[in-house]
């Protein structure tokens, strides 16, 4: 019995060690340094705060609960060395050019394209892979760089699930207007939608330039209300799409349906229009219930668990893009069997492996493959995103037309 | 013709918040000669702290103004005696360079607080519109300029007829007099700035209804602020009224006529002229008389 009682003692002791031993062995591996820079303050916090935490995440998931990676026979604990870079690309730059300068030869990329497209044109002249999930603009991907890689299609071929969905529609929606902001990114996503959509055969009403800071939109609206477009397009920020969500439903300009590509994937944003969130249309590359297997977590669902016993911000799909890209880094450098960055891009562009997050797959160009990684469309019904578009991804029937405000709000 | 006496409304009720929001800094500018680059950081301050209230006790984020003013006026008061002042007593560029530093810290802080995500504060009647004649109006953005026209008038009132805003005022035009007849200055300079943080904070409300805000917005109202000055003049609430109609005007229109891309063209380049050719601004330094 005492003989038993210490056995016990001593395997619970074993067992409750087992992490701390795990966590000490993590230490003695050798550091594996991935560098890069993510705006925690200024205009992009908010979701560079989503991408800063999917690479935590992933980082300290393999770290502490897989005790490290072995990459060509030696066992490496990932060390990420990520800055605050402000939302500000010169200090991004500098931030990047001084890891460099310091030996760190592997990098994740920062949100926006304004801030990808510099650092990346730095990582490119120093031949240093970036794998990154917050640059979209064609500029990255159309310069001939070999060393960056991104989880998205480029800008003008997000569109193309959309604009098939709004082809599905009944009655098929005929007309449409665009709204921009004059930036790197919103610009070459309108042109994509202007692309996808004229080639569906819709009619161009109006395109709306927006400065890059918003404060009203009265007279787009005034505007769209003297030529009603069936489908209204917003590639704005976040904070803009609210802002002209909020002025539509105040000065009553009813579309059949409103599409804005960031803005309703937020839950804060949902919160903020209530039941006038209803049936508005958004973007969408992850979802919590996707079937990918994963190596490291098992599937998306065990990834969502893992990162919500870590953090009360809720999940975004900038998340687990940016947890994939660790992912991704990790599987190309055990595929190359090297820590060399020219095989690890190698790698990198040879990569077709199964994430939680998506098939990874690369354009010959280094942006998403957009059939692997191409993106989802969601739609808020009853204060929840549900996915429309595709067809093997729904969880839910697209609602069309919209209820006019009045209706949602009655 | 409809389509024009829209864009009109709109720009004098973006106009009305303008000017609300800038008159804080005006009065700062024109009594203490300080550029207060952390404006825009008060102004977001009292859009969380209405936040926070209107969340807690469920009331209408507009009948927060007077705790928030009141908030506002005692950090106001502090800040000026405790970090200002002393700026001001070694050399008056530095005021500016410390009113920056505690702007670039208070975000950082407010960012730690409140998340960098956007807030919206959404009272009741968020999304109603009325309609006169052919004009459409939104309910949060006119409830909005009817708060800021009281609050403006309130500040007028305050500063023309009340003891404290003859103090104000006599302390502004002439320093040196209003010490030999045994004003505090120093408290005058620091009541001013508490009265100023006051209604920057009054401003963050009425902000806080009509748009969403982060802690990244603080530099837009300092530069709108500063923009609304140098259009209407400085030290008055007369001013800021009229350099703030003029700005959301402008803004209304340029974006109607020329393209929504253009607002802040016309409104810097507007700002060039009235630099070069009234540099005093419309209607002048409010305090300049007997200088």
């Amino acid at each position: 019995m005492r003989r038993r009682e210490v056995l016990t003692a001593g395997l619970g002791a074993v067992a409750l060690a087992a992490p701390a031993i795990r966590r000490a062995n993590a230490q003695a591996l050798k550091p594996l340094v991935i560098g890069g820079s993510v705006p925690l303050t200024g205009a992009a916090a908010e979701t560079g705060l989503n991408v800063n935490n999917g690479y935590v995440t992933a980082a300290t998931y393999i770290n502490e609960v897989l005790g490290g990676v072995e990459i060509a026979g030696e066992k490496y604990k990932i060390e990420l060395k990520l800055f605050d870079d402000a939302s500000d690309p010169a200090r991004a730059t500098t931030l990047l050019q001084r890891q460099i300068d310091e030996g760190t030869d592997f990098f994740l990329g920062s949100f926006g394209s304004n801030i990808v497209l510099p650092t990346a044109a730095i990582t490119e002249r120093a031949k240093k892979p970036m794998v990154q999930t917050g640059g979209g603009s064609d500029a990255i991907f159309t310069r001939g760089y070999k060393y960056v890689f991104g989880m998205y299609p480029r800008a003008t071929r997000q569109f193309t699930s959309a604009a098939a969905l709004f082809k599905t529609l009944q009655p098929t929606p005929q007309t449409y207007s665009v709204i921009y902001n004059n930036d790197a990114f919103s610009k070459t996503a309108a042109e994509g939608v202007k692309l996808s959509c004229d080639s569906q055969g819709f009619k161009r009403l109006d395109q709306f330039e927006l400065p890059a800071k918003v404060t009203d939109v009265s007279s787009v609206l005034a505007s769209v209300r003297a030529k009603t477009p069936d489908l209204l397009i917003c590639v704005v920020h976040d904070q803009d799409s609210l802002l002209i969500a909020r002025q539509m439903v105040a000065t009553n300009t009813n579309v059949k349906l409103l599409f804005q590509g960031l803005g309703p994937q937020l839950g804060s944003y949902r919160e903020a229009l209530g039941k006038y969130s209803e049936a508005i249309l958004c973007s969408t590359y992850w979802d919590e219930n996707v079937k990918y297997k994963d190596k490291f977590f098992g599937d998306a669902k065990k990834f969502a668990e893992y990162y919500r016993s870590k953090y009360t911000r809720p999940i975004a799909y900038h998340v687990a893009g940016a947890a994939a890209c660790i992912e991704t880094y990790v599987m190309a450098m055990q595929a190359a069997k090297s820590l060399k960055p020219d095989a690890v891009r190698d790698a990198l562009a040879a990569a077709d492996f199964e994430t939680f997050y998506a098939r990874i797959k690369f354009s010959p160009e280094g942006d998403g493959d957009p059939i692997a990684l191409g993106g989802m469309i969601g739609q808020v019904q009853k204060g929840k995103l549900e996915t429309v578009f595709p067809l093997a991804a729904k969880s839910a029937e697209p609602i069309y037309p919209a209820p006019t405000w009045d209706k949602k709000g009655a | 013709m409809d389509l024009i006496a829209q864009t009109l409304a709109d720009g004098l009720v973006l106009g009305g918040i303008y000017a609300l929001a800038a008159v804080g800094f005006s009065l700062i500018f024109g009594v203490l000669h300080v550029i207060n680059l952390s404006h825009g950081i008060l102004v977001l301050l009292g859009a969380y702290l209405a936040l926070i209230l209107s969340d807690a006790l469920h009331i209408d984020p507009l009948l927060c103004i007077p705790p928030v003013m009141v908030a506002l006026f005692c950090i106001g008061y502090v800040y000026q005696r405790l970090l200002i002042q002393r700026a001001v007593d070694r050399a008056s560029v530095n005021s500016m360079l410390l009113t920056f530093g505690v702007a670039l810290m208070l975000q950082n802080v407010m960012i730690w607080l409140f998340s960098p995500d956007m807030k919206n504060i959404t009272p009741s009647y968020a999304f109603n519109s009325f309609k006169i004649g052919p004009v459409n109006f939104d309910a949060v953005r006119v409830s909005a300029l009817i708060a800021s026209l009281i609050l403006l008038s309130v500040l007028a009132a305050f500063l023309r007829y009340s003891s404290m805003g003859r103090v104000i005022r006599a302390t502004a035009q002439q320093t040196m007099a209003a010490r030999l007849c045994g004003v505090n200055v120093r408290h005058v300079y620091a009541l001013t700035f508490a009265v100023s943080a006051a209604f920057a904070g009054a401003a963050g409300i009425v902000i806080g209804i009509i748009l969403p805000f982060s802690p990244n917005d603080e530099g837009t109202w300092t530069l709108n602020a500063f923009v609304v000055v140098v259009l209407g003049g400085v030290g008055s609430p007369a001013g800021a009224l009229i350099g703030g109609l003029l700005l959301g005007l402008v803004s209304t229109l340029t974006a109607q006529y020329i393209g929504p891309a253009f607002p802040n063209v016309t409104m810097f380049l507007l700002l060039v002229l009235l630099l070069l050719v009234r540099p005093q601004g419309l209607l002048g330094n409010a305090f300049s008389a007997s200088r």
